[in-house]
């Protein structure tokens, strides 16, 4: 990276904030627009599913932050930014809040067979985030990277995977499904670009026009069943 | 018979009062809502709490019950929501 020339940093910065921006902005217009029918219904499935966009949108929020200390400190490697606790601190938030949105989104769709014990199940995810956060910082391994990544993936399939099993309408559920485990596939992997620099770059445009893809779908189906379309 | 969600209830209730001209004592509502007295009595309070309902005292002193705006815009809303809920499997 260091030894790219300035105009097509600026010009890499300049896609990624835009790339941010949007999917900023469908997170949060998803959030808004459930918002009504939160505070009618005060229904606890649509509250996990408004949390879950909002920490993705904060999540996203510093992906960017990342991004652009990244070129301002010119380096490609968030780990080496000096000062390293500056570096170290926005990785941590934004792992912390990309697995909690993960998670979040997860528990809108199971919270109905555990809603005795919700408190025990998001102290849970809360202090896996938590956990997850403090290794990808303490650790410089692509090793740990992938398997951090793939221990997040997997949590989100097992608990989507409990919810198809107890599910009457098979075909229904799996549209949802197949639009979740995508949104995590992405999220996975916009992850693993952050920690692993050049890991797509010749599919990076590639993964963030299915990145927004996936986002612009969901907030289409927000917008259109809210009645906000 | 399948068994009402919470919010499906709470339908039940508001759609009540407002078939009732938007005015109905307690006893006919809770006769009218098919749940229990000590349920009744919970979602009443809740339903109180959000301003879905309100309480009206008449010129013989007699108690009704009245939806507020934001139970008509439940009402309304009330499809959408479930929805909502059936499309992301909330």
């Amino acid at each position: 990276m260091a030894g790219q020339p300035m105009h097509l940093l600026l010009q890499g910065v300049e896609i990624e904030l835009l790339y941010s921006f949007v999917i900023i902005v469908c997170s949060l217009m998803i959030y808004y627009s459930t918002k009504e029918m939160y505070e009618l219904s005060l229904y606890k499935g649509i509250k996990y599913f408004r949390q879950a966009f909002l920490l993705f949108a904060v999540a996203y929020f510093f992906r960017s932050f990342i991004k652009l200390m990244l070129v301002y400190f010119g380096t490609s490697r968030i780990i080496d930014i000096n000062p390293r606790f500056m570096g170290s601190i926005t990785l941590f938030i934004f792992m912390f809040f990309g697995s909690l949105a993960v998670f979040y989104l997860v528990y809108s769709l199971m919270w109905k067979k555990w809603n005795e014990k919700s408190t025990i199940i998001l102290g849970t995810f809360y202090l896996i985030s938590i956990l997850i956060s403090f290794i990808i910082i303490t650790t410089r391994q692509i090793e740990v990277f992938f398997g951090v990544s793939i221990f997040l993936f997997a949590i989100a399939v097992f608990g989507m995977y409990l919810v198809d099993r107890e599910s009457k309408n098979k075909k229904k559920k799996s549209n949802i499904h197949i639009i979740y485990t995508l949104l995590f596939i992405f999220w996975i992997l916009n992850m693993i670009e952050i920690l692993i620099p050049n890991m797509f770059q010749f599919y990076q445009i590639l993964l963030y026009l299915s990145s927004l893809g996936i986002f612009l779908i969901i907030l289409y189906k927000v917008l259109k069943k809210s009645g906000s379309y | 018979m399948k068994k009402r969600g919470r919010l499906e209830i709470i339908k039940d209730i508001l759609r009540t009062i407002q078939d009732n001209r938007n005015s109905i004592k307690h006893t006919p509502l809770l006769r009218k809502s098919n749940i229990s007295t000590t349920k009744f009595k919970e979602y009443f309070k809740e339903l109180i709490e959000k301003g879905f309902v309100k309480e009206i005292i008449g010129n013989s002193g007699q108690k009704t019950i009245a939806l507020t705006q934001k139970g008509f815009d439940f009402l309304e809303r009330y499809k959408t929501i479930v929805n909502f809920i059936e499309e992301f499997e909330l």
